[in-house]
């Protein structure tokens, strides 16, 4: 088989084939035409729940950003440090008061009589700058 | 990225954002119809001459463009084509295995009753691979008939191979592609498959 009678009957088979396309009836034309506009339709569909999430997460996206950013502000803060602050003394007093002997009434003692000191220095504390 | 002079300007925008990427998707999906129109028929031509049933090519046909359009339409246009083909060929090799675990699971099952008053009793009369049943109407005559007989003879790689590249006109690369294969590949099969057709057709055809 020679090469150019390949080159023939490559030429006639695609002649044949693209005879039997152009001969298509109208109804599988019509179906294949239905086919394309229900793959387009949906990739469409597929692309629209992903915008429309997009749009509505937006929002709270944003809130949830601000949130975390004033959290982080108020943190760093001089009225976070003080709080901060507060809270971990008031921690370390009860640890003072914890690690002492249990049944023993020494520790609450210590606080009791001492009691005016402690409302000065809080006084003290709340006023201003130390001396 | 544009400035905006309030915030409520820049909502405004974030909630309808300008004409412009809207309408490259409306460019896009264009580009993607017009290429699904252009490719189609073919398309259709031959999954039919793998399948033999209208219908099934049809079904295979939608399914492939479906897969395309929801999974690969955002790859280079250029893709398009050998990624379609990729999907149409292994729609028509998942149906003719269908067909054929089918046949085996009959032939083990007893046969259906004979019953005159219920005509459509047996769904496997409707089966495509139970004869003949291309219409006349597509067929562009005794040769094509005889081109499309012979090629279903042929191992699926060769008449996929001379399909592509005969029918579709695909270049050897794009072919490659749309097998999944070597280039060195794509020419073997379609060398035997045009050797094996030109004997089988012989020198009249």
């Amino acid at each position: 088989m020679s090469e150019k009678n390949n080159d023939a009957f490559e030429t006639r088979s695609r002649a044949l084939f693209q005879d039997s396309v152009d001969g298509l009836d109208m109804r599988i034309r019509s179906r294949l035409t239905q086919a394309r506009n229900a793959a387009l339709e949906a990739a469409s569909a597929r692309r629209r729940p992903w915008l429309f999430g997009w749009k509505m997460w937006a929002p709270a996206a944003g809130v949830t950003a601000a949130a975390i950013l004033g959290v982080g502000l108020w943190i760093g803060s001089p009225i976070g440090h003080q709080a901060a602050t507060v809270a971990e003394s008031n921690l370390e007093d009860l640890d003072l008061v914890a690690a002492t002997d249990e049944g023993s009434a020494d520790a609450m003692e210590m606080l009791q009589d001492d009691i005016d000191f402690y409302e000065f220095a809080d006084k003290a504390a709340n006023s201003g700058p130390a001396a | 990225m544009a400035r905006f002079d309030t915030l409520n300007t820049a909502w405004m925008v974030w909630d309808n954002p300008a004409p412009a990427p809207e309408g490259a998707v409306l460019e896009y999906t264009r580009e993607l119809e017009k290429f699904l129109a252009e490719i189609e028929r073919r398309a259709f031509r031959m999954a039919q001459v793998a399948l033999r049933d209208p219908d099934d090519a049809l079904d295979v046909v939608q399914d492939a463009m479906l897969k395309l359009t929801r999974s690969y339409a955002s790859r280079p246009s250029a893709e398009w084509r050998p990624l379609f083909y990729r999907i149409l060929e292994n729609g028509i090799r998942d149906l003719q295995r269908r067909r054929t675990v089918r046949k085996r699971v009959m032939t083990w099952l007893p046969g259906p009753k004979e019953d005159p008053d219920n005509e459509a009793q047996d769904p496997l009369d409707n089966v495509a691979d139970s004869g003949p049943t291309i219409p006349e109407k597509l067929m562009q005559g005794q040769a094509m008939e005889q081109l499309e007989e012979s090629l279903r003879a042929l191992p699926a790689r060769q008449r996929e191979a001379f399909m592509l590249r005969n029918f579709e006109g695909m270049d050897v690369a794009e072919t490659a592609s749309a097998m999944a294969c070597s280039e060195g590949s794509v020419k073997t099969h379609y060398s035997r498959a045009v050797h094996a057709l030109r004997e089988r057709l012989g020198e009249v055809w």
